[in-house]
């Protein structure tokens, strides 16, 4: 961390801001190869008020405030909002959270209704929507525990291993083809079983990990957790450009530091000026201490048929132990030139985080990796963190793939202006060293988080809203469904399910869209046999469907939270859509809607069908503004039979705003 | 030989430039005073944005000739010598060719007969060069207009997108269209880091026109029930102290419902089989009618794009249903389009660019009876005020590297300099930075080099 002469110069001349960027420029020597961003003060933290004007963009209090009034006025006068013991927060995440909102002056919203907390925990835990029956059990249950038992429930639930191997392979990126490799559907769908595998088995997230970057074996597209290694090829360079891409790879994902990437082109000083203290200091030497951990290891294709080039798979395999290490003589391929420095053409591995560590005697190199990075304190909290981004919309650390490792600890702040990074340091630290103490229990973690009064807040805010309060958690922000949750929830309470192809051919099918193994191409849909309906088609193409709302592709594209006239058109007027809405037809006749027109079949009942409706579909009762204007329409004076304006109705709701969000 | 030396000898084989795909990074002086040459205000650069605005421009001048753009992109990779940059190799079927000089311009007839009558229509860049040989890669490469592999490669936004961001505010509340409309392209390149409002709109032409637009259950239901649909969710929406954020909300359900029994959009979206006929019955044909019919609308797509796959010939290049029948698809389709252009008079206004993501090797074919991937290509570019029936640049006997390079910057011709065309001809500032990306990084609309600045290829206009 010692800084060079130059460094303080250069540091110097970007911090004070004064327009003497280009000059430092000039005095780069030639030929030194760097990808240099525009040296501009605009950069670093003098960038800061650029970037925080922009940020709104991206804030989730924005989306919230867009999507609350659009929920409706309903504020859960049925039951009692549960109310937070204000005055004694008690568990790690609570402590801090509203001990920060006081430190802050800042208000927090009130606690959630049983209704709006049954439905977003189900769907957070679980992808789904709570069976009408299961929500009203709960909101009658008069057990003081019973949010902590229903959260157990969730949790040991078969749609927990759903949603969360889905989550997975799009965090670990499983799919079958990126832009440097092919896995096949065979690869995708061995990663995807590895996944569901260790979730089923509620595998400890260090043993997982380490698998992960140890896998050796003969046959990628049995041994799913070889894929790791498989994607992380690197062509068109040399054997080190791979060993780069691995080291880059693991230290995003496993310790949240995305700029591991940079270094591996280039020492950080002059470049990483703005974007992390501790990048600074980087040297592209340390990168290439821990890229050498993956030097003596090699992915080779192997010819499912000897005579065609396609398709392959692949085995990993660890490289005689007598190799060179990390060798210090390429000239091409993807990143600069790597030449000796001095006398040292070899860089032996060297984990360069942490307290470091080099390999024991004849110990494997990822085996020594993978002992390090878990037994860090910087995995634990970057996992600790993934997982928080997506119960509460934004980690403690935002974006949660730009750790600083300078900026995390209040003991030891970086000068001015740079800041501590998280927003609350202290619970980050707490909470990694309890996911460690709890031995890397992922169910542990998730327990804690959505037993939380910090989760349990409500996304309603009394009060004005600040932008700065996001940062405090003051409330609950919203988030759009997935693809996968909108689909799964409409065949789930209109009882008209479909299943999922997956390939290749003869893979078996999946009754929820949530099982599917990836997000590209996957999506065809068929109604099993007892539920068909004579005289239409009965396959869905929910691809279509599916990638309106942006489930991305697991390459490039990552799942959005966006909207889009797309996503508009798809539940106004999809077929998939419309016929789970229908009330009529030899399929339909255990449907929600023709199981609402038998059991109140006179329109003195109109309230009790209606609120029936909202039970299934939104999870609450109607408010009595919403079934006035039902009622209305379903008296009304329109051509419509009385089961035409049930189906109508059900169609609106499957359009409300608020089956789409969750809040 | 082991599968492992297999492989290696394959890359090996693919002569590729030795040079670092991360070969266009920072500034020097050297480069400073170029760009002050090609027409920007050096001390322009030195300004900040104004506190909360968000894109940053340099001040290029821009070409500004085109409304609309059309991005044809051809992915698995055309053969260069055999279509656009004919050459005579000792393999190649002259009878099935039927190569003849036109303008000075060597072109396959054979093969192309329309697009080899449209030569004064039209300009071909043979100066191109792509970075690099995998498919994936090279075709996101040319989507974006900056390395995929790179940092920012992961968040970039296609060209389009960005087209479709500058162009938003031109929009006018009847202009119904999609701003950036993807036909046969399902695997675009998506919004990146932008909204998803930028974001194309895949279509895959069908005869019944844009998909979920009609109502399973017709006009008038759909119309009380969307009537419906708005009063239970609407009683907050009257008096909203939230404004504008909840007219943005509101915006895709109202453009939703405009795209719905919507005359307009039906006679662009939809087609008879005799117009599909004309421009050859095939789904590229397809495509290239509906463009044609929704760019004469004006409705407010401003950018499309088309993928035309499967040239990914390494093996029997020259088999009636290999390369033959590709460049039939590609003639009937875009042959048909140019001539309908110009007869709706859209032509002069759309700039159509045409490419795949690199060429294909020169000379003999190789034993496969094929040619595989190489790095020297050829860019068509038509419409918008081009100055048709001539080539950029020139490349040596074989069609194997750049012998002229045809232009000022005196260089071979990248797709960083197809996207800094593509914004200069739409008049947008080529030089634009945008500071809302997540890295906080800035992203530049075309990236930069050390080498040389990637401009726009102004010598298509005269």
């Amino acid at each position: 961390m010692k800084l060079s002469p130059l460094l303080t110069a250069a540091a110097a001349a970007l911090i004070g801001g004064a327009g003497m960027s280009l000059m430092v420029q000039a005095q780069e020597p030639e030929g030194e190869l760097g990808v240099q961003h525009a040296e501009c003060a605009l950069f670093g933290p003098e960038g800061e008020p650029f970037r925080a004007a922009k940020r709104e963009q991206y804030q989730q209090s924005l989306l919230t405030n867009q999507i609350l009034p659009l929920i409706g006025a309903y504020k859960g006068r049925r039951t009692a909002a549960v109310e937070r013991n204000a005055a004694e927060p008690t568990g790690t995440i609570d402590t801090h959270i509203f001990r920060a909102l006081a430190d802050n002056g800042v208000t927090p919203a009130g606690g959630t209704n049983d209704y709006e907390f049954c439905r977003r925990v189900t769907l957070d835990l679980t992808g789904r929507v709570p069976a009408a029956a299961r929500l009203i059990a709960f909101v009658q249950d008069g057990a003081p525990d019973k949010r902590a038992k229903y959260i157990n429930e969730l949790l040991e639930s078969p749609a927990w291993v759903d949603k969360w191997a889905m989550y997975f392979g799009d965090f670990l990126e499983n799919t079958e083809f990126n832009n440097q490799v092919r896995t096949y559907p065979q690869g995708r769908n061995a990663y995807h079983k590895y996944i569901r595998d260790s979730l089923v088995a509620n595998k400890k997230y260090d043993v997982f990990v380490t698998e992960l970057l140890t896998a050796t074996g003969p046959n990628s597209w049995e041994e799913g957790e070889l894929q790791w290694f498989v994607l992380g090829f690197m062509g068109g360079g040399p054997a080190q450009d791979i060993a780069d891409l691995q080291a880059a790879n693991a230290a995003e994902k496993f310790l949240g530091i995305s700029h591991e990437n940079c270094i591996l082109c280039h020492d950080g000083r002059r470049r990483l000026d703005g974007l992390s203290y501790w990048g600074i200091s980087e040297t592209r030497r340390e990168g290439w201490e821990l890229a050498s951990f993956f030097n003596k290891s090699q992915m080779q294709l192997v010819r499912v048929d000897p005579a065609n080039p396609n398709p392959y798979y692949c085995r990993v395999i660890e490289r005689p132990a007598n190799t060179p290490d990390y060798a210090l003589n390429t000239t091409t391929g993807n990143r600069p030139a790597r030449q000796p420095i001095g006398t040292v053409r070899n860089i032996a591995p060297n984990y360069p985080f942490g307290d470091g560590g080099r390999p024991r005697a004849g110990e494997p190199y990822r085996v020594a990796l993978a002992r390090f990075l878990t037994a860090d304190i910087q995995f634990a909290r970057a996992s600790v963190n993934y997982i928080w981004k997506q119960y509460f919309g934004r980690g403690i650390v935002d974006p949660p793939n730009q750790f600083d490792l300078d900026r995390l600890d209040p003991t030891k702040p970086p000068p001015a202006p740079w800041t501590i990074q998280p927003s609350h340091p202290e619970l980050l630290n707490a909470l990694a060293r309890e996911f460690q103490q709890n031995r890397f229990d992922l169910k542990w973690l998730m327990r804690a988080i959505t037993n939380s009064q910090a989760y349990q807040m409500s996304s309603r805010y009394e009060g004005t809203w600040r932008a700065e309060y996001e940062r405090l958690f003051a409330r609950k922000f919203v988030r759009r469904l997935w693809g996968e949750e909108v689909v799964d929830a409409i065949a789930q309470v209109s009882n008209m399910p479909v299943v999922y192809s997956v390939t290749p051919a003869g893979t078996d099918p999946v009754p929820w869209a949530m099982q599917l193994p990836g997000t590209r191409g996957l999506g065809q849909a068929t109604v099993p046999v007892e539920f068909r309906i004579a005289g239409i088609a009965n396959t869905y193409a929910n691809a279509s469907l599916l990638d309106a709302f942006l489930r991305g592709n697991r390459i490039e594209e990552e799942r959005r939270n966006d909207g889009s006239v797309a996503q508009v058109l798809n539940l106004l007027n999809d077929r998939y859509v419309h016929d789970r809405t229908r009330a009529a037809g030899a399929g339909a006749t255990a449907s929600l809607a023709r199981l609402v027109l038998n059991k109140y079949p006179q329109s003195i009942n109109d309230n009790l069908l209606i609120n029936e409706l909202f039970l299934s579909v939104l999870s609450r009762p109607a408010t009595e503004d919403e079934i006035r204007i039902a009622q209305a329409m379903l008296n009304g004076t329109s051509g419509n039979t009385r089961m035409q304006r049930v189906e109508d109705l059900l169609w609106s709701l499957y359009n409300k705003v608020d089956f789409i969000y969750n809040y | 030989m082991s599968q492992q030396d297999r492989f290696d000898r394959m890359v090996d084989k693919h002569p590729h430039r030795h040079d670092f795909f991360f070969a266009r990074p920072h500034w020097n002086r050297r480069g400073f005073f170029r760009m002050l040459g090609a027409g920007l205000a050096g001390t322009v650069l030195l300004e900040k944005p104004a506190i909360g605005q968000v894109i940053k421009r340099n001040g290029a001048e821009s070409i500004n000739r085109a409304k609309y753009l059309l991005m044809i992109l051809l992915s698995g990779a055309p053969s260069h010598t055999d279509t656009f940059d004919f050459k005579q190799s000792p393999s190649t079927p002259m009878d099935l060719l039927k190569p003849e000089t036109i303008n000075g311009i060597a072109f396959p007839t054979g093969l192309m007969p329309k697009l080899a009558a449209a030569i004064p229509d039209y300009a071909i860049i043979r100066s191109a060069r792509s970075w690099a040989l995998q498919h994936n890669l090279g075709q996101a490469w040319v989507q974006i207009g900056r390395s995929p592999g790179a940092v920012l490669g992961d968040i970039a936004p296609n060209i389009g997108s960005i087209v479709a961001a500058e162009k938003e505010s031109e929009k006018t509340p009847t202009q119904v269209f999609p701003t950036f409309l993807a036909l046969n392209s399902d695997g675009a390149v998506g919004s990146g880091y932008l909204s998803a409002t930028y974001a194309p709109l895949r279509v895959i032409p069908a005869t019944a026109g844009l998909p979920d637009t009609v109502n399973p259950d017709g006009n008038a239901r759909f119309d009380a029930k969307f009537d419906f649909l708005s009063k239970l969710d609407g009683s907050l929406r009257v008096n909203s102290p939230y404004g504008k954020a909840l007219e943005d909300f509101d915006r895709f359900y109202a453009e939703g419902k405009g795209l719905m029994f919507n005359p307009t959009v039906d006679r662009a979206f939809r087609f008879t089989q005799a117009e599909a006929a004309q421009y050859g019955n095939t789904n590229f044909g397809n495509a290239c009618l509906l463009a044609s019919k929704i760019l004469a609308e004006r409705n407010g797509t401003r950018y499309i794009q088309i993928t035309l796959g499967g040239w990914d010939h390494h093996r029997n290049i020259y088999q009636a249903n290999s390369l033959p029948t590709r460049c039939r698809e590609l003639d009937n389709g875009l042959g048909t389009l140019i001539a309908e252009l110009k007869k709706s008079g859209v032509f002069d206004e759309t700039l159509i660019v045409m490419m795949g993501e690199f060429g294909r090797t020169t000379g003999a074919i190789t034993a496969q009876a094929g040619r595989d991937h190489f790095l020297q290509q050829f860019v068509f570019m038509a419409g918008a005020g081009i100055k048709g029936g001539r080539t950029i640049g020139s490349t040596n006997a074989t069609g194997s590297a750049t012998a002229e390079t045809g232009w000022s910057r005196d260089r071979d011709i990248r797709p960083e300099d197809i996207e800094a065309t593509i914004y200069s001809a739409m008049g947008i500032d080529y030089t634009s930075v945008r500071y809302d990306d997540p890295f906080g990084r800035g992203f530049y609309y075309v990236p930069e080099s050390d080498k040389d600045i990637y401009a726009p290829v102004k010598e298509l206009w005269g």
